[in-house]
């Protein structure tokens, strides 16, 4: 196409350029030209302007649907539970109340029960199926609090079932939403932020599932991954970038670490799977198995950024040290090391957000059980924040679709402020050589 | 004592040797006979180190023994008589009773486990105590050892030197080591597969059933060939005529068309993209994405559309490898000299001319490897799958009908409570062998032309 643009030049075989008039710009057919080349040069820009924008806009609609679905999350819907406990009768020894007993002593008096009466007595027929299952603990924590609540007619703020709540912020079946209607206008129905969210474990009714459980096996998974990628993955960076000699051996390391920096992950969940729970017999679901398969997985990523944070150190520094005796150890480990750090600490944060936003792998592994309270130690079942958002995303009770956006609302909020600090960190200590 | 304060205890005591190593040498030096070869620290070091190497293997090594060293002690006793013989139950009888073993006022679902536990109880408090015994004596040993080494002329930094390097090397031996063990791991479990079902079987078979599985003959409907077309058609087809036209061009955009203040917002922005875990991902396609994709292809009187189809899937997947080929495009653009970017404008080429016909085919090596390893990315992505894919293994061109990957397939494999040895559970390790073998190729390819690309403009 190029010879259409500029009049051709006649072959000459060395001699003068032939006699030719020059281009004029102005004949139509020029300019016309001119006119095509530069709309098609607007819109390939325009284009290129679209592909951002387009990007851009899907990113703003998943945050924006996360954020839309989750915020009902956060909140639970309250109704305010008029109990007479004389009318009740619960039979319960004062004394009981007052020591360890407590719970099982209420427990044995059947305040679940009277829970469901005063609230049939309070709401109709349907009143029981207003409250959520786990209604009767706050007012068992309510009693243990205050007795004296025994002897007299009080009202309770006790959590709504998920369908009372779903009907309180959104759309629901007639029938219910009527209920809530009818709750709303007798002034029984009020909001608060749900701290039970954020402090309870996983549960078969929405309204009572909470994610600290599955935080805390994230969190423990994370020291273990962080406590053994860091070093070895650091260490490995040194030799690689400082040491090694250049034969076959450290060619092999470098091949097997740009590839497994690319490996799929749930490559490294069969791997754990045979390795660590079939070998080792190590236990399913604990937490020092993730860590472990997650810290094989994200090594190579410590090794790359520690490499390159090696390498930016200019070797003046090195030739400095050297030449007032430091020997080639202390070279490293004085000098360089202590220059690279910042670069190798935004690489492992990089890394780290990466293991914590990781399933696949731990599924492998079994991390996916139900798990109902929080991980005792590194060795007990546990699960960690994505898989929680993974099991409650297969549920089919419709409360948990705000739990699951909820929760993936947490996880971001965690990634977002491990990469805030990555750059923070690039930002404040990034030495320019 | 349990793994952690074991270990704390060898990092104590090798704390306390590097303690009074570096006094004594300091007291050496402050006497001042004979000057020392090594500084008092470096002396501190070397006893630290000849304590803690030795503890460490030690407990690394009993960490891994003693538990079998327990399972043989309560055989033992006259309880164990009782147990089956073998197999499924035995092994849940005794994990039951090691979970019990410590834990007080917790029922049993099994009695025998009830027995058992207090011998449990008894024989890991034993060998605990073992175990601490004989790191505590390696320590001292160890730290014996090297405390009488420490005189002036004793050359502690060369040693320490020297074990540094070693652990160096060790560390760095540690890729190699999980590289092997994914191989080897895959490959011996994939041995067991092969000798169940044959080969050719599983790589060119076209039915793809595992939860009927016959016994005489298991290896006809465990066919991979639906898999790995839905694979191929899911991650390389749909996925990436979603990510190489939008990655490309925003590459483009941001590198030679945007203001500077654009491209340092869009650019980061983008990369978000990139670092939302891939199960927001799936939860996105499976409760967004795929019901709105049914409606719209009913509309359209499609007679076949599933809220699980095949285009959900990849349509969320290519929106994630975005951020992967434009940064990969923009290295490569950016790679090549802007001596030929400015020639080409000289000669009074528009900006999109020189982009299409200068810059794109110097910088085309850079940018097919770049989809090289999206793609090898996008085959080896599980969760959006596993969310938002379907089990049905269909050989179909129509994206809207329902196919399934390899990866979904080995969550599916194995999630059930089957057992470890079953041709279906093998499967997901075949299945891995060679989704491991194909992303490695991919990879090693792609990582080869950017290697040699770069040395071209270099």
């Amino acid at each position: 196409m190029s010879s259409t643009l500029v009049p051709e030049v006649p072959v000459t075989n060395g001699r003068e350029p032939a006699e030719r008039a020059p281009t004029d710009w102005k004949t139509h057919a020029m300019q016309s030209r001119i006119r095509k080349r530069y709309a098609a040069e607007r819109r390939f820009r325009l284009l290129g302007l679209g592909a951002v924008a387009l990007s851009a806009a899907f990113l703003v609609f998943l945050l924006g649907t996360m954020l839309i679905n989750g915020a009902g999350g956060f909140v639970r819907t309250e109704i305010a539970l008029p109990l007479d406990f004389p009318a009740l009768s619960l039979d319960v020894e004062r004394e009981q109340l007052a020591q360890r007993g407590a719970d099982l002593a209420l427990a044995g008096a059947g305040l679940q029960n009277a829970v469901g009466v005063a609230a049939v007595s309070a709401f109709g027929d349907e009143g029981e199926d207003y409250l959520a299952d786990n209604a009767w603990l706050t007012v068992r924590e309510a009693i243990k609090d205050d007795p004296s609540i025994l002897d007299r007619r009080v009202t309770i703020a006790v959590p709504a079932s998920s369908r009372i709540h779903l009907a309180a912020t959104d759309d629901a079946e007639p029938a219910i939403e009527a209920a809530a209607a009818r709750l709303n206008a007798a002034g029984a129905l009020t909001r608060g932020f749900n701290w039970s969210f954020l402090t309870g474990s996983d549960s078969t009714d929405p309204t009572s599932a909470g994610i600290w459980g599955a935080l805390k096996g994230s969190l423990l998974t994370m020291a273990v991954t962080l406590a053994l990628a860091f070093p070895i993955g650091v260490l490995s960076a040194i030799y690689l970038e400082e040491y090694a000699p250049k034969n076959r051996w450290t060619d092999l390391i470098e091949v097997s670490i740009n590839n497994l920096a690319a490996v799929p992950s749930i490559i490294f969940g069969l791997l754990g799977l045979a390795v660590f729970l079939g070998t080792f017999n190590m236990p399913r679901s604990a937490p020092i198995v993730g860590g472990l398969t997650l810290a094989l997985m994200i090594m190579p990523v410590i090794v790359i950024a520690g490499r390159n944070a090696i390498k930016a150190v200019p070797p003046s520094i090195r030739d400095a040290a050297l030449g007032v005796g430091a020997s080639r150890v202390q070279v490293v480990f004085h000098h360089v090391l202590p220059l690279a750090l910042p670069g190798i600490l935004t690489g492992t944060i990089i890394g780290m957000a990466r293991a914590l936003g990781e399933t696949a792998p731990l599924l492998m592994i079994g991390m996916r059980a139900f798990i109902g309270s929080a991980p005792e130690d590194l060795a007990s079942p546990a699960t960690v924040l994505p898989v929680q958002i993974f099991l409650w995303s297969d549920q089919v009770s419709s409360g948990f679709v705000e739990k699951t956006s909820a929760a993936i609302i947490v996880l971001l909020v965690f990634l977002l402020a491990m990469n805030a600090l990555a750059i923070y960190l690039r930002n404040r200590f990034e030495t320019r050589w | 004592m349990t793994l952690f304060p074991l270990i704390l205890l060898a990092f104590g005591l090798a704390l306390i040797g590097w303690l009074v190593a570096r006094a004594r040498a300091a007291r050496l030096q402050s006497s001042g006979r004979e000057r020392l070869h090594s500084l008092p620290g470096q002396h501190g070091w070397y006893v630290a180190m000849w304590i803690a190497a030795p503890t460490l293997i030690f407990i690394a090594f009993w960490s891994w023994l003693s538990p079998a060293l327990v399972v043989d002690a309560v055989l033992a006793t006259p309880e164990a008589a009782q147990l089956p013989a073998a197999g499924f139950e035995r092994q849940a009888i005794l994990g039951e009773a090691r979970a019990l073993a410590g834990t007080e006022g917790l029922g049993a679902f099994n009695p025998l486990a009830e027995t058992l536990a207090p011998a449990f109880e008894v024989y890991i408090a034993r060998y605990a105590w073992i175990g601490t015994g004989i790191a505590v004596l390696l320590a001292f040993a160890g730290g014996a050892y090297a405390f009488t080494r420490i005189a002036p002329a004793f050359r502690a930094r060369t040693q320490v030197e020297r074990g540094v390097m070693l652990m160096l090397l060790v560390a760095s031996l540690i890729a190699i080591l999980t590289t092997l063990g994914i191989f080897l791991s895959l490959l011996f479990e994939s041995a067991r597969f092969f000798s169940i079902v044959s080969i050719t079987d599983f790589l060119f078979g076209t039915v793809w059933s595992p939860q009927v599985i016959s016994e005489r003959d298991p290896g006809a409907t465990l066919g991979a060939v639906p898999l790995f077309w839905g694979t191929f058609f899911i991650g390389a087809v749909i996925a990436m005529a979603v990510a190489i036209p939008l990655g490309l061009m925003s590459a483009i955009y941001l590198t030679q068309y945007a203001a500077p203040a654009v491209r340092r917002w869009m650019k980061p922005l983008l990369e978000i993209l990139a670092g939302v875990p891939t199960v927001v991902y799936g939860y996105f396609a499976a409760l967004t994405v795929g019901p709105a994709l049914r409606d719209f292809a009913a509309l359209l009187g499609f007679p076949y559309a599933s809220s699980e189809s095949a285009l959900a899937a990849g349509l969320v997947m290519g929106v994630m490898i975005i951020p992967f080929v434009s940064s990969m495009a923009d290295d490569s653009i950016a790679a090549v000299p802007t001596s030929m970017r400015d020639g080409s404008l000289a000669m009074g080429a528009t900006t999109s001319e020189t982009i299409g016909r200068v810059l794109l085919p110097a910088a085309l090596p850079g940018v097919v490897a770049g989809i090289l390893l999206a793609v090898s990315r996008a085959i080896g992505e599980t969760m959006i799958v596993v969310m938002a894919a379907s089990g049905a293994a269909n050989i179909t061109l129509n994206p809207m009908e329902s196919a399934t990957t390899v990866t979904k397939q080995i969550v599916d494999l194995l999630t059930g409570e089957a057992e470890f040895d079953s041709p279906k559970t093998l499967a997901a390790f075949a299945l891995g062998l060679t989704l491991f073998v194909i992303t490695f190729l991919l990879n090693i390819v792609a990582l080869r032309v950017v290697k040699r690309y770069r040395e071209a403009y270099e």
